[in-house]
């Protein structure tokens, strides 16, 4: 097998106590066995569990031409839940990660200074934090990013929310909070971890015929049941979320952005300190937000705030908007300074159990049996597969957390089949032994740790 | 022929660079590729620059420019310099489908235009 087409064949190990970091062999053993993403950073985490670890793993397709694979995965356990959990980043994060040269980053222990991670074309520091500690994740991205001098620099942080270790803290990718309910980002405040930097030049292998396959499955995806669609207010209205909500994401569009290679662009930029409609390099140099969590978006306008403001407020904080909005609903508190004090001071329980406003049965079964996968992914089939079971869904998913596919546009596209998944791998890294068997295997036994 | 961008219909996915530097390269990455994408991320506002032959052309949402050697990238940050010292496009003569670029949009952004 060519284990290392689509892998650098690193993982570095980051010991926040010692500050010193390491590398290992991404092994031909651990791929076969798990293949990628979250499935090899469950072994990982069972690997080290007893030093806390965090883990950033990328897809087995993640930065290369697949359709939609943007995605890598943080893997922790979640102060919310107290179990593992899985958080999938995608919109440059994942892509960045691969090509620092570290397909996977175990970072273990606490350290006793506020730090960051710099990983960088195959090189990794651990430098101090203390010049961004206490400033939001807008003010952070932008000192780190004029720090080592480059604005394409992908970021990982936390805002006060996770410094302070709320439980609705999330890790921001960027400006633009991200999809985690888990509370990662009061991991990241615990570890004294601020943020993980990312840029990275690095060149991955690729096997012949690999891109023209690619781009034929491309085409039938454009083709298919997305064609015409475009944004997070055509999911909105799929998904019969309120008419308000919908009104609002229509009126304040910019531009819907795609993340790398994905052929459905969901990332919606709302402007709302500007004509939406502006786009001239000068004018407002903070117009609006981007903004790609839906149940995020909603759970803020239920509670009376404006969402595309509230959702900013969250981003700078590093809070999660699905939870921020139902705790400011229950306390009666429709107004942007309670979110500030929300992450200060924080609350007992984050309320991110049932988090879709949206006629379903499957988001309990969900809940119940696969809350390590991201809440803020959308409970059912979206443009097509809308009668599709709970297990459906977890199936999908897992899929997307091993291989770095989008989980959102995963919902979308009957065209990826698990046939066609176990054909792309096959032609990728030359390997004619996998199977279907093999990937049912790596999802399930991912689904089944993953409890 | 020279390879065109619409820049409106972009949606910043990036999988252009990363194609151009596979025809160039055989390999996944953005370094060798002769587009770059440039952004004010907080602003939303990105384009696609291409390094031609003799001239810089970029793709920006007000619409295309042309730069002369010598010309400054107005709009574009140091990160974007790189662009400079890349293989210049070629068209992928020698690709039997065509320029990769082209292949690879999801969004019909990029197009071959002139003689």
């Amino acid at each position: 097998m060519e284990t290392m087409n689509n892998y650098n064949g690193i993982i570095l190990i980051v010991d926040l106590e010692s500050k010193e970091c390491e590398t290992e062999d991404l092994s031909e053993e651990l791929l076969e066995k798990a293949l990628g993403g979250a499935a090899v950073n469950m072994e990982l985490y069972e690997q080290y569990k007893d030093r806390d670890p965090l883990i950033l793993g990328s897809g087995f397709f993640t930065a290369t031409f697949m359709p939609f694979a943007c995605a890598g995965v943080i893997t922790g356990k979640s102060p919310v839940t107290g179990t593992v959990a899985h958080v999938p980043f995608g919109w440059q994060t994942g892509v960045e990660l691969k090509l620092t040269g570290f397909d996977f980053v175990v970072i273990l222990g606490k350290s006793d200074n506020p730090v960051r991670l710099w990983l960088h074309d195959g090189l990794s520091d651990i430098d101090d934090s203390s010049d961004i500690w206490g400033r939001d994740t807008w003010e952070s991205t932008d000192k780190i990013r004029e720090a080592y001098g480059d604005e394409m620099i992908q970021t990982f942080l936390i805002g006060k929310a996770g410094e302070n270790r709320v439980l609705s803290a999330q890790v921001s990718e960027n400006y633009w909070g991200s999809r985690d309910k888990a509370g990662l980002g009061a991991v990241f405040g615990e570890k004294n971890i601020k943020a993980i930097a990312m840029r990275g030049l690095g060149a991955l292998e690729v096997a012949e015929g690999f891109f023209q396959k690619c781009v034929e499955l491309k085409n039938e995806i454009i083709n298919g049941t997305i064609k015409g669609k475009a944004g997070l207010k055509d999911i909105a209205a799929d998904l019969g979320m309120d008419s308000d909500i919908i009104e609002k994401l229509k009126s304040m569009t910019h531009r819907n952005n795609a993340s790398f290679n994905c052929p459905y662009p969901y990332y919606t930029f709302l402007k709302y300190r500007e004509a939406p409609d502006a786009m001239a390099m000068d004018g407002e140099p903070e117009p609006g937000c981007l903004v790609s969590d839906l149940s995020g978006f909603a759970s803020l306008q239920s509670a009376g705030l404006d969402g595309p403001r509230a959702m900013e407020k969250c981003c700078r904080l590093g809070l999660d908007p699905t939870s921020a909005g139902m705790i400011l609903k229950k306390q009666g508190a429709s107004n942007l300074e309670a979110l500030d004090k929300l992450a200060e001071t924080g609350h007992d329980k984050a309320e991110a159990a049932t988090c879709w406003d949206i006629e379903n049965n499957n988001e309990k079964e969900i809940s119940q049996t696969a809350g390590a996968f991201s809440a803020a992914v959308p409970p059912k089939g979206i443009f097509a597969n809308q009668e599709e079971s709970a297990q459906w869904w977890i199936h999908r998913q897992a899929l997307s957390y091993v291989l770095g596919l989008d989980p959102i546009i995963m919902l979308m596209v009957p065209e990826m089949t698990d046939e066609k998944i176990v054909e792309f791998v096959q032609v990728s890294a030359e390997w004619d032994e996998f199977s279907l068997d093999d990937l049912k295997r790596i999802t399930a036994e991912l689904i089944e740790k993953s409890k | 022929m020279e390879l065109k961008v619409e820049a409106l219909k972009c949606t910043g996915c990036r999988i252009c660079e990363f194609a151009c530097n596979y025809h160039h390269d055989d390999s996944i990455s953005p370094i060798g590729s002769s587009m770059m994408f440039y952004q004010e991320e907080k602003k939303n506002y990105y384009g696609m620059m291409v390094k031609r032959a003799k001239t810089l052309y970029l793709g920006r949402p007000e619409g295309e420019q042309i730069l002369q050697p010598g010309e400054q990238i107005e709009g574009a940050s140091a990160s974007a310099k790189p662009i400079l010292l890349r293989i210049a496009c070629d068209g992928c003569g020698e690709e039997e489908n065509g320029p990769v670029c082209i292949q690879a949009c999801p969004y019909a952004v990029l197009s071959m235009e002139g003689e």
